[in-house]
């Protein structure tokens, strides 16, 4: 299975991929608080951060959601909101333990990241070589993972 | 019959058990029973039907294949008696059924406050799917509706109504709204915006009596206020375990059934989970009864493993809660009401984040409370396993959000 990896080392902080990914989304705006990435910037520490889902294996929000709106989809293994089921509760960013779920104001539904069923826009228009979207079967890809899924079973 | 895992309730925590042990044991015979026809569906989104917001089929929770195709055997009929020696379970229609574990999922039901006429027809609850269906077609502009009590479900019964063009009264009996749900100020803030929104809210005052007309409408007297007319009438004044089916049996029961963290009650192999169980908390209550959706999910979860024989350990139940309403996101977790003794720390104005309040004691977050934007959600988020696992953090409340994250992610200095 296929997943987005972050190489935090990499990353310039040039905020293409959630330009990319709010372009991908709305097909009008490159607005970063429409984007489902988000880079955040830790200046003290000389840390920049992309953070997008990490589509848990034991996601918590598709357990919780109470509309049956958040499922997996058997393709690409993303979790993915059905925004026709979601209710509006915000009980999946209740449950979401890294942030990663965001808020659509005029739809009045949670969104997040679905992978662009499978070709996903964010490492498509990274620059740096920070996003890949790669096998976690694939060695390189599953010690980078390794880090994310350290960071799940903490949190969970 | 016979049945290896049989499971009273067809919701929350039962489904969340019921999934759970599939996941590790496709053979295991597993039966469902609900007192309620029709497939599963979530309560929580009753109040997002009748505003509009949610069509009424996506109530149902779960498709239609779902039983077959997990192999649950499905059963309508209400579990009248349970006798743990025989292990067996008696439906009102007098099927007997013979189980080797079983999990007692049953929820919770409102009560009904003594006031004289609250039998009347016209004076209905929010809670189950009947009674979603009978107050549909009174969800129309110009009707009347009192809302007796101020509570999370009576106050989303409430603003489907303000939704929806009705005229809606809101009594309370205690001086303030939703006590156990959000701080003073909270409440306060609230009050504010229901007002805003046209609605009649009448705290601090005893509903004496509900008195039906001729044609059809009520009065509703109150003490010491001016009476109210209505069409008809929600009542949401708290809810009560469903244990009754259980007088026979040893299980040990206080207002819930009481259970340990492996979601045991004090008989041998019979387990409780969700709205209808008081076990242990993140804080370490022993028996507490939360009554939300995600607890009974994480019990169901826990229940199911230990039915598998996996000695999985409960960490403790964390209450959390989140609405919209009055076009305000209104949140709570954890402890935060007013009379704890911990630092308190606001979330200036500045942020966008309207009225958030962090409750902390040593360095160590205890809980949160929020009536504003939805731009706060992810700091409760985060907020979950910083307070579970008693992370420390020193709060700063201008860089919480970025403290947080750093915690979360591992970013050291
Ligand atoms: C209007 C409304 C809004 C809510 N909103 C929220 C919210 O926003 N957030 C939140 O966290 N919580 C919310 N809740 C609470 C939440 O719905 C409950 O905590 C949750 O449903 C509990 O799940 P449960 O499985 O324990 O019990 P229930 O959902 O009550 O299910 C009980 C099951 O047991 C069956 N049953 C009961 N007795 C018997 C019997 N004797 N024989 C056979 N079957 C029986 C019933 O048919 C049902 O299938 C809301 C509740 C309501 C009513």
């Amino acid at each position: 299975m296929k997943t987005v990896s972050i190489d935090r080392s990499k990353c310039v902080g040039c905020r293409n991929c959630e330009m990319a990914c709010a372009f991908a989304r709305t097909g009008t705006t490159c607005e970063s608080q429409e984007s489902n990435i988000k880079v955040n910037h830790y200046l003290d520490e000389r840390v920049l951060m992309p953070m997008t889902c990490l589509h848990c294996s034991e996601a918590w929000c598709m357990s919780v959601c109470p509309a049956g709106a958040i499922s997996r989809n058997a393709d690409t293994n993303a979790v993915v909101i059905d925004e026709d089921r979601c209710a509006g509760c915000k009980m999946c960013m209740l449950a979401c333990p890294f942030g990663n779920i965001h808020f659509d104001n005029e739809k009045l539904v949670s969104r997040k990241c679905d992978l662009c069923d499978g070709a996903p826009k964010c490492v498509e228009h990274c620059i740096a070589g920070a996003l890949k979207y790669e096998d976690m079967n694939d060695n390189a890809a599953a010690l980078r993972c390794k880090n994310d899924h350290k960071l799940i079973a903490q949190a969970l | 019959m016979q049945t290896d895992v049989l499971i009273i309730g067809n919701s929350a925590a039962g489904l969340s058990a019921a999934e759970t042990i599939r996941k590790y044991d496709f053979d295991k015979k597993i039966t469902i029973v609900s007192k309620e026809s029709g497939p599963a569906y979530s309560r929580v989104l009753l109040p997002y039907v009748l505003r509009g917001k949610l069509d009424y089929d996506n109530l149902f929770i779960r498709d239609g294949n779902y039983y077959i195709e997990n192999n649950f055997y499905y059963i309508e009929g209400l579990i009248v008696s349970v006798n743990t020696e025989s292990k067996t379970a008696v439906c009102e229609s007098s099927e007997i059924i013979k189980y080797d574990s079983l999990l007692i999922a049953t929820g919770s039901n409102p009560v009904k406050p003594p006031i004289p006429g609250i039998e009347s027809e016209g004076v209905y609850h929010m809670w189950t799917k009947d009674d979603l269906d009978h107050l549909m077609p009174h969800f129309n502009k110009d009707k009347r509706v009192v809302v007796i009590g101020s509570g999370f479900v009576s106050l989303q019964a409430a603003w489907s109504a303000v939704c929806k063009g009705l005229k809606v009264t809101v009594i309370e009996l205690a001086d303030r709204i939703m006590p156990s749900v959000i701080d003073n100020k909270g409440a306060e803030i609230l009050t504010g915006k229901i007002k805003e929104c046209g609605v009649d809210l009448r705290i601090d005052t005893l509903t004496l009596a509900i008195k039906k007309r001729d044609d059809g409408t009520f009065v509703i007297d109150l003490k010491d206020q001016s009476s109210i007319e209505a069409d008809f009438i929600i009542v949401g004044t708290g809810v009560k375990p469903n244990t009754s089916f259980l007088e026979e049996t040893d299980i040990d029961i206080d207002r819930g059934i009481c259970v340990n963290r492996y979601m045991q009650t004090s008989v041998d192999d019979v387990y409780a989970a969700g709205d209808v169980a008081g076990g242990p908390t993140a804080f370490g209550d022993q028996h507490q009864i939360h009554a939300l959706w995600p607890t009974a999910i994480e019990m169901g979860k826990v229940a199911g493993m230990n039915i598998l024989g996996k000695q999985f350990v409960y960490e403790g139940s964390l209450n959390m809660n989140v609405t919209q309403m009055y076009d305000m996101t209104v949140a709570s977790m954890g402890q935060f009401t007013d009379n704890l003794d911990c630092d308190e720390h606001l979330m200036p104005e500045s942020s966008g984040m309207g009225y958030l309040k962090i409750c902390a004691k040593d360095d160590q977050i205890i809980g949160a409370c929020l009536i504003g934007k939805t731009s706060a959600m992810k700091i409760f988020g985060m907020l979950r396993p910083v307070i579970r696992l008693n992370k420390k953090l020193k709060v700063d409340i201008t860089r919480l959000e970025s403290d947080l994250q750093k915690l979360t992610y591992g970013v050291a200095h």
